[in-house]
C-alpha cells in the first residue's frame, strides 16, 4: 500500500470538491491511480485523459514527485508512482 | 448614431499650459505602419519627447491610445498609455475597462496631452469636443473617492474615468493611472507624470458607432479566434485554469517548482499551507462578491470584486486578485493572511500606489532590517520583519508611503533610490531592471523571463513578451512555423533552463505582443498558438479596418514598435550595461532547486543571441543602420547621427 499526497488544483477541484489529500492505493502508474480516482470523483479521468488516444489530454497537466525531489511533468500515463510521492492535478 | 471609418485614426491634443485643444487625423498610412495603441503611442513618443526632455516638466507628453480594435468584441477595451518615465525610460503600460471604447465613440482615437495647468484640472470630453475644467476640489481624493465624486457630479454613472490617486500627486514612485477603481496601467510613472500636469482625472462620454471594413470577414475571423479560446476546443492546458481562475492559481504551482518569490526571493519555495491560505481557490469561495469583465470579454471575467466577509477587516471591500498579488503582498513578505494582502493591496488601489513598487521595496526594507541595515530608529518604530508581525504598523505604512510620511518617504523613492540611499550593501536586496522593480515572475528557473526583464525597456513588464509557458509544441509543425518566418526549434525554446534560443524565442514573443498591444487587445488572449501564429490577429485586423497587406508586413509593424521603443531609450542613453538581471538573480544560486545564478556566463550569450536575431549593434544594443531603414525607420538613424550617436 501506498501513501501519497494529492493536490488538485482550479478548475480540477470543481471535481474533488477539496483542494488536497493524503490518500493510500496499490495503483503503480499515474493511469491505473486515476483510474481510482475516477470512481471517487466522476469525470475527474475524462478531465485528463483523451479517451480517443487514451493519452494525457493537451490542455491538462499533471506534476509528479518522488518524495525529497522535485516535481516532474507528466508525459506519460504509465510514470510510476511510489510510496510517499505527490502529484499534483491541474 | 453616426459610424466611424475605422482606417484613419485620430488625436486630440491638449496643452494645459494654454488652455488650447485641436483634433487632427493621424496620416492614414500610420494605421498599416503602426497598427494602432501602443504603435502608434511609440511612434508619437518618439516624434513628439525630444531627448533629455524633462520627465515632470512641462514638455513631456502623456499619450492615451485607443486602436482600431476598441469598440469591437476583440478590442476587450484595452488601452495603451504613454510618456518619458521619470526614470528616463520609455514609461507604457495597458489598461482593460470601457475607457478605450468610449474615447473612440467620442470621435478621438488618441489623447496627447502636454504642458502643465497652474491649477488642478481635469479633462471633460464628449464627442469630439473637450473641455478644461477645475479640479481643485478633487486634488488629494483617493481614487475611489475620485471616482465617486466625478459621477456626482457629472450626474452620469456610466461615464468613463481615468484619474490618478495621492501618491501620484506627491509624485511617488512608479505611480500609475487607475480607472474602474482597481484598474491601474503605466506603473513606469505615468500618473506621475500625469500629476506633473496638474491633470487629476479624464473623463469621457461618447455617443458615435465604429464601422467594421468588412463585416463577412469579420465575423469568420471571429470564430477562429474564439475557438481557440474555447474550454471545449482549445489545446492549451492554461485555457481552463485561466478563464476560470485567473493567474493567482500560480501560486501553489510555483512554490513546488522553485517559482515562487519567498521572503524577497532570498527562498524560491514556501510552506505550501501557506500558499494554500492565499490560493485562488481560497479567495473565489470565500471573498469574491462579483465578476468583472472588460468590453466584450470572451472569457468569464478575469476581474473580481471582493470583500472580507469577517474578522478584524470585516467590510473592507476592493477588487482583482491577480498573479501579482499573492507573491507581493504574499511570499514576497511571508505572509499568508488573506486578508492581509487584500487590505494591502486595496489600500494601494485607494492611494493610487503601484502594488509592485510598494511589495518589493517592503521586502527590501524587511531584509535591510533582519540583517541590521534598517532598525526601528530608521523605520518610526515598525517591527518591520518577514513574516509581518506588526500589521497595523504596516497598513499604515501603506498610507506614509503615498503621503510620503517618515519611513514612508523613503520607500517612496523605490528601492532602487532607497538603497543608494541605506547603502552598506542594501542594493543586494533591491529587486529591480532599469530603477523599476520586479512584478512576480521568477527568473533562474525559466531563462526567457530573466531575459525578458533585462530587456524590456520600461522596466519588468512580463506583459510585453507574455506568455513564457509554452503552448504545446506539437500543436504547431515545424514546416507551419516556417511558414511563418519563425526559425526555432520549440522543444528547445521552451526548455526553462536551457538558454539556447532564448533571444530567437524572447524576439519572436516580443514582436507577436507588439501586434496584439497595438490592435489592441488582451494579454490573456494569446493563448494555443495565438502567440505563435498571428494570422487569426492579421485577418481580423485586415476585416476591420479594410486594409491589405501581406502577413510579413503586418508581423513587421511589431518588430517596428520593438524598434522605436528601444531607439527612445538608446537616445535617452540606455545601452547593453542596462540590460541586466537583478544583483540578487545574478549572483545567487536558487536554494533547495539548484537553479543556478544568471550570472555573465548563462546570461551574456542569451543577451548576444536577442540583439544579433534583432539587427541591433551586440556591442552597444543599438539598432543598425540597415535595420532600421528596412522597418522603414531610417528617419530615427538620422536622429541617431545628428546627436551623434554611433549607428552601425
Amino acid at each position: 500500500m501506498k501513501q501519497l499526497e494529492l493536490r488538485y488544483v482550479a478548475h480540477v477541484t470543481t471535481i474533488t470538491r477539496i483542494l488536497q489529500e493524503d490518500y493510500q492505493t496499490e495503483a503503480s502508474t499515474i493511469r491505473e491511480l486515476l483510474d481510482e480516482l475516477d470512481a471517487r470523483y466522476g469525470g475527474l479521468r475524462g478531465l485528463f485523459v483523451n479517451p480517443d488516444t487514451g493519452q494525457l489530454n493537451l490542455n491538462t497537466m499533471i506534476y509528479y514527485s518522488d518524495p525529497g525531489k522535485i516535481p516532474v511533468s507528466v508525459i506519460d500515463l504509465d510514470h510510476q508512482v511510489v510510496d510517499g510521492g505527490t502529484i499534483t492535478f491541474w | 448614431m453616426t459610424a466611424r471609418d475605422n482606417r484613419v485614426q485620430t488625436i486630440l491634443w491638449v496643452d494645459l499650459s494654454d488652455g488650447c485643444t485641436r483634433l487632427e487625423a493621424l496620416p492614414e498610412e500610420w494605421t498599416r505602419k503602426y497598427l494602432g495603441c501602443r504603435g502608434v503611442n511609440a511612434r508619437l513618443l518618439f516624434d513628439e519627447v525630444q531627448a533629455g526632455t524633462d520627465p515632470l516638466g512641462p514638455d513631456n507628453v502623456l499619450f492615451f491610445g485607443t486602436g482600431p480594435m476598441d469598440g469591437l468584441p476583440i478590442g476587450m477595451g484595452r488601452m495603451s498609455v504613454a510618456c518619458k518615465s521619470p526614470r528616463g525610460t520609455v514609461a507604457e503600460g495597458s489598461f482593460g475597462g470601457f475607457f478605450g471604447p468610449e474615447l473612440r465613440r467620442a470621435g478621438i482615437d488618441y489623447l496627447a496631452i502636454r504642458g502643465q495647468a497652474d491649477h488642478p484640472v481635469y479633462l471633460y470630453i464628449e464627442d469630439e469636443k473637450a473641455e478644461i475644467r477645475d479640479a481643485s476640489h478633487l486634488w488629494g481624493l483617493k481614487t475611489n473617492e475620485t471616482d465617486t465624486a466625478l459621477r456626482r457630479e457629472l450626474s452620469d454613472p456610466d461615464v468613463q474615468l481615468r484619474y490618478i490617486g495621492p501618491a501620484a500627486e506627491n509624485l511617488v514612485h512608479a505611480s500609475p493611472i487607475f480607472g474602474n477603481l482597481n484598474n491601474s496601467g503605466g506603473r513606469a510613472g505615468c500618473g506621475e507624470v500625469m500629476a506633473s500636469k496638474r491633470l487629476k482625472a479624464i473623463a469621457v462620454r461618447g455617443s458615435k458607432g465604429i464601422r467594421v471594413a468588412d463585416y463577412d470577414a469579420f465575423l469568420e475571423a471571429y470564430k477562429v479566434f474564439r475557438q481557440r479560446l474555447d474550454l471545449a476546443t482549445s489545446r492549451d492546458m492554461w485555457t481552463p485554469v485561466w478563464s476560470t481562475y485567473g493567474a493567482p492559481v500560480l501560486s501553489r504551482l510555483f512554490t513546488d517548482i522553485g517559482n515562487l518569490m519567498t521572503r524577497n526571493a532570498s527562498e524560491m519555495r514556501w510552506d505550501y499551507d501557506k500558499a494554500t491560505r492565499i490560493s485562488c481557490e481560497n479567495y473565489l469561495d470565500n471573498y469574491v462578491t462579483k465578476a468583472k469583465a472588460c468590453w466584450c470579454c470572451p472569457w468569464t471575467a478575469c476581474q473580481k470584486l471582493h470583500e472580507i466577509k469577517s474578522g478584524k477587516y470585516q467590510g473592507f471591500k476592493g477588487g482583482n486578485y491577480w498573479a501579482g498579488q499573492p507573491v507581493t503582498f504574499g511570499s514576497l513578505i511571508d505572509n499568508d493572511d488573506l486578508d492581509l494582502i487584500l487590505v494591502l493591496s486595496g489600500l494601494c488601489n485607494q492611494y493610487g500606489l503601484d502594488i509592485f513598487h510598494v511589495g518589493y521595496t517592503l521586502s527590501w526594507a524587511m531584509e535591510c532590517f533582519e540583517n541590521g541595515l534598517l532598525t526601528k530608529a530608521d523605520t518610526d518604530g515598525l517591527e518591520l520583519r518577514f513574516g509581518c508581525p506588526d500589521k497595523e504598523g504596516l497598513i499604515d505604512l501603506i498610507r506614509k508611503i503615498a503621503m510620503r510620511e517618515g519611513f514612508g518617504d523613503l520607500l517612496a523613492k523605490g528601492c532602487a533610490e532607497a538603497s543608494r540611499i541605506v547603502e552598506q550593501g542594501s542594493e543586494r536586496f533591491c529587486l529591480s531592471v532599469k530603477g523599476q522593480e520586479l512584478e512576480g515572475i521568477a527568473e533562474r528557473n525559466l531563462y526567457m523571463v530573466a531575459l525578458g526583464i533585462a530587456l524590456s525597456e520600461v522596466g519588468p513588464d512580463h506583459t510585453r513578451w507574455y506568455p513564457p509557458y509554452p503552448c504545446n509544441p506539437s500543436l504547431i509543425s515545424k514546416e507551419e512555423l516556417a511558414e511563418l518566418g519563425i526559425d526555432l526549434d520549440l522543444r528547445l525554446a521552451f526548455q526553462g533552463r536551457n538558454p539556447e534560443q532564448k533571444g530567437r524565442l524572447l524576439r519572436w514573443f516580443t514582436i507577436s505582443r507588439a501586434i496584439v498591444e497595438s490592435m489592441p487587445s488582451c494579454v490573456f488572449l494569446v493563448r494555443d498558438t495565438l502567440g505563435l501564429d498571428m494570422r487569426p490577429w492579421w485577418n481580423l485586423f485586415k476585416a476591420a479596418t479594410g486594409i491589405e497587406f501581406d502577413y510579413p508586413e503586418f508581423v513587421m509593424a511589431g518588430e517596428r514598435l520593438l524598434n522605436l521603443d528601444r531607439a527612445f531609450n538608446i537616445r535617452e542613453g540606455y545601452r547593453r550595461a542596462d540590460d541586466h538581471p537583478p544583483i540578487r538573480m545574478a549572483t545567487e544560486d536558487v536554494p533547495y532547486f539548484g537553479y543556478r545564478k544568471l550570472d555573465a556566463a548563462v546570461f551574456d550569450p542569451m543577451l548576444d543571441e536577442y540583439y544579433e536575431a534583432n539587427g541591433w549593434s551586440v556591442a552597444t544594443s543599438i539598432p543598425t543602420r540597415k535595420k532600421l531603414e528596412e522597418l522603414g525607420l531610417g528617419d530615427v538613424a538620422g536622429e541617431f547621427d545628428a546627436l551623434g550617436i554611433e549607428v552601425e
